[in-house]
């Protein structure tokens, strides 16, 4: 077949976007891997997924009546349409950046003779394959389970309709899932200013991915919700699976309370579209001045003051940390991600557990909620720890590191490392203890605050232990994802949350009953962090930096001949 | 003073440079010549620091960079070959944050920043990131950045690669000044015209040796002794008028 121009772009523009500019090439091998055992990983889950449904349909089939087949149904449904939706948005979150042709496009692609409309027809042809890759690829995935669902003893319509029926819906939420995206990106390039418009990129993707995160555990809870929707749950209007259940179930003539919905997704889908296209347009008609529009003068980033200080390498990465975390899409992202994991850690937690506000000790001993609210911290601090540790692990710009290679020095390598621990323990622990402080203090009272002081110093220890061996200046070593053999890594963090949540939540509530412990036990974490921020120190001026990630298995050579 | 001796790397059976001598002394420009893949980059990541020698040495009046990795390190400035920085940050941002791994003081290094940017006219675009910015604004941070500290020995990897006419003639101006006053400028290029125009000196590398070390006077102006013509004679170059025509031929064929 003979590559025409739009062909190759278009082959160009799809393998770009599974490009990981940050990563080297030993880097990208060593995700791939990563990537297969966490697919094992997810296909397992699959299975028992698989399984429990099955479970669920056979007992229906046993003692269910076609009432109450169809409440499952709707939930079911919901939730596997649910799943192509999250991951075709949360896809298209990740390649936010390459939605629309950018200046690199313009100014490489149209100095070629190639036109403009090859080059959008391109730009969507790799889209459209993008996102088709993801929304037959889950559908793949669940097949099974629909099959489940629809070939059974109750069920009121044709199976193989109602299999098409849905599909063909299903491919619909998905396409609104991927355009309401397009749209909002589409409409952020043609409105922000040029100057503005990476920041605001980072913005809304940070934000995306962090919604998308946190719906995650309503979206596992669908499934469960089968009573509530019968009843008409309130919720039904903004949850965009449940307008399309509601149009599946229209075109098949089945009633329900999703009827009221059901034409939602369609407008909403119809909306989407539009902008998208109206957005595509325009673009395509003003490429030039849109993607070259002068920069608008805006004030000046806020720029650090230069205090006098004895530890400026120390300031410096400090800064150039909280620079880069702010502008970075990627790094930024990662954070907010698992932080968001946490959150959906928490918020699944709170819709099982009553969170109504009491006070005093009395409380601890009959409410779930003062165990809530000391378990809280420790879940944000045990998962965005680890998530900033990740984030400062991955480079920027890996072959501009030589600043840091030639001003690396004994004196001033802690400090140089100390930056990179302090920089996770504002963000990981100090953050998240201070925000939850508020929920604290209305469940427990003025013993929240040395509650608060005792669960930072435990993050502190949590910190000083990982960074024992941290020998690395963010962002300035070149990373190989998945050293960690992924099952030992997913025991190890399963048995390191249930401890580490445990005996933070447990000490919390300790101190409740007991407020003199805080004392104590203050005493006795900050003392161990501390001793170990000394040890950390002590050896970081004998340790060099480390500018190259290594896999556990790669041989040290010893230098001893010199080369 | 800056001294090579017997300067050796091997990568594996590789040997990309092989027993350099050279020397570099204050107020002197010292040119340093080579066709591509000649051990030129090599030289010039010893001579900072980056890189480590197989065998031989690199002294600074005195001192290896082995002894003493820091002090050695304080005292150079160097300007990469490709403006190899963190484009996400302002000019600003970064001449700070080199500013302040090298430990200047604050206030010195705030008016030292301020002054710099508006010399090497970035002083408007100060709190745009350098994203935005065109290699030459970019060479001209480096550039900045290299100088901030006030180095003895500003080592220049092709400095002149992207600045247009002006701050070429500005930077050139500059370096001649930077050695009257007694700075070592080690200054490895492509051209022999800055070379002819700049340096007192030219040590001439091919196949990872020295082959030519000669004081830039002692060249003609044209003809056979001329820079040019000598580099070639020594570096073996190829007759280019041959390959000339075979790539126009090939672009002619149908």
């Amino acid at each position: 077949m003979r590559d025409t121009p739009q062909r190759l772009l278009t082959r160009h523009f799809f393998t770009s976007l599974f490009d990981f500019g940050f990563l080297s090439d030993a880097g990208a091998e060593s995700f791939k891997k990563l990537l297969l055992g966490v697919s094992a990983v997810a296909m397992a889950l699959g299975l028992l997924l698989v399984r429990i449904l099955a479970l669920k349909y056979i007992g229906l089939a046993r003692a269910g009546t076609p009432a109450d087949y169809q409440r499952e149904l709707t939930v079911d449904h919901a939730f596997l349409m649910a799943v192509p939706m999250w991951v075709v948005a949360f896809a298209t979150v990740l390649v936010g950046h390459a939605l629309f042709p950018d200046e690199t496009d313009y100014r490489i692609l149209t100095a070629q003779p190639v036109s403009r409309a090859t080059i959008f027809r391109a730009k969507l042809l790799a889209l459209l394959r993008f996102a088709a890759l993801f929304v037959v690829g889950t559908h793949a995935a669940l097949l099974l389970m629909l099959l489940i669902t629809t070939f059974h003893r109750l069920a009121a319509t044709n199976g193989i309709a109602m299999i098409v029926v849905f599909e063909t819906v299903s491919f619909l939420a998905s396409a609104f899932a991927a355009l309401a995206i397009v749209a909002l990106h589409g409409v952020l390039v043609l409105v922000a200013p040029r100057a503005r418009l990476v920041g605001f990129s980072t913005l809304v993707r940070s934000t995306l991915v962090c919604v998308l995160v946190l719906s995650l555990p309503l979206l596992l809870r669908l499934p469960g919700t089968g009573a509530t929707v019968a009843r008409g749950a309130w919720w039904l209007p903004w949850t965009p699976p449940m307008w399309f259940v509601g149009f599946e179930r229209w075109v098949l003539g089945l009633p329900g309370p999703t009827a009221a919905v059901a034409w939602y997704g369609i407008v909403a889908t119809m909306i989407a579209a539009a902008i998208a296209a109206a957005t595509y347009g325009v673009l395509y008609r003003n490429f030039d001045r849109v993607i070259l529009r002068p920069e608008s003068p805006h004030a000046p980033p806020r720029q650090a003051r230069g205090w006098p200080t004895r530890r400026p390498v120390r300031r410096a990465i400090l800064q150039f940390a909280s620079i880069t975390l702010r502008r970075s899409v990627l790094h930024q992202g990662i954070i907010v991600a698992l932080a968001a994991v946490a959150a959906g850690f928490v918020v699944n937690a709170m819709l099982g557990t009553d969170v109504a506000p009491r006070r005093g000790r009395v409380a601890v001993a009959r409410g779930a909620s003062p165990w809530l609210v000391t378990w809280a911290p420790m879940v944000f601090m045990f998962i965005a720890v680890p998530a900033i540790r990740l984030a400062l692990s991955i480079p920027l710009e890996l072959r501009a590191n030589w600043i840091f290679r030639m001003t690396e020095a004994d004196r001033t390598r802690g400090d140089a490392i100390g930056a990179a621990v302090a920089t996770t323990f504002w963000l990981g622990v100090i953050a998240p203890v201070a925000v939850l402080l508020p929920l604290q203090w209305t469940t427990l009272g003025p013993i929240a605050a040395p509650i608060a002081v005792v669960d930072a110093l435990i993050g502190w220890l949590y910190v000083e232990i990982l960074s024992q061996d941290w020998r690395r200046i963010p962002f300035t070593c070149s990373y190989l994802p998945g050293k960690t053999f992924l099952p030992q890594l997913v025991i190890k963090s399963v048995f390191g949350f249930f401890f580490f949540t445990g005996f933070g939540s447990l000490l919390g509530q300790f101190i409740a009953f007991v407020p003199a412990a805080a004392l104590f036990a203050g005493a006795i974490i900050g003392a161990t962090a501390a001793a170990l921020l000394v040890r950390r120190r002590r050896t970081a001026r004998h340790a060099p930096l480390v500018f190259e990630d290594q896999l556990p298995t790669d041989l040290n050579t010893l230098s001893l001949s010199g080369d | 003073m800056l001294q090579a001796r017997g300067l050796t790397k091997r990568y594996g059976g590789l040997t990309a440079l092989d027993r350099v001598d050279f020397e570099l002394h204050p107020g002197e420009i010292v040119g340093y010549l080579g066709p591509n893949g000649s051990g030129k980059s090599t030289t010039v990541n010893m001579v900072v620091g980056l890189l480590e020698p197989s065998a031989g040495s690199i002294t600074l009046d005195g001192m290896t960079a082995s002894q003493d990795p820091i002090a050695y390190k304080r005292r150079i400035g160097y300007v990469p070959e490709e403006p190899y920085l963190y484009a996400h940050l302002t000019a600003s941002e970064y001449l700070t944050l080199v500013g302040r791994l090298r430990e200047i003081p604050v206030k010195a290094l705030e008016a030292r920043i301020t002054t710099l940017l508006q010399l090497f006219q970035l002083h408007d675009s100060r709190y745009k990131s350098m994203t935005a910015f065109s290699k030459g604004m970019r060479q001209r941070v480096l550039v900045a950045a290299a100088l901030l500290h006030n180095p003895d020995l500003i080592v220049l990897d092709e400095p002149f690669s992207g600045l247009d006419v002006n701050a070429g003639l500005l930077f050139r101006t500059l370096l001649r000044l930077l050695a009257d006053e007694g700075r070592m400028i080690f200054f490895s290029t492509h051209r022999f015209d800055m070379v002819e125009k700049l340096c007192s000196r030219v040590v001439v590398l091919s196949s990872g040796r020295v082959v030519l070390q000669q004081r830039v006077a002692d060249f003609d102006r044209s003809g056979p002794d001329s820079l040019e013509e000598t580099f070639s004679r020594v570096t073996a170059q190829v007759d280019y008028l041959p390959l000339a025509r075979r790539i126009f031929d090939t672009i002619r064929r149908d």
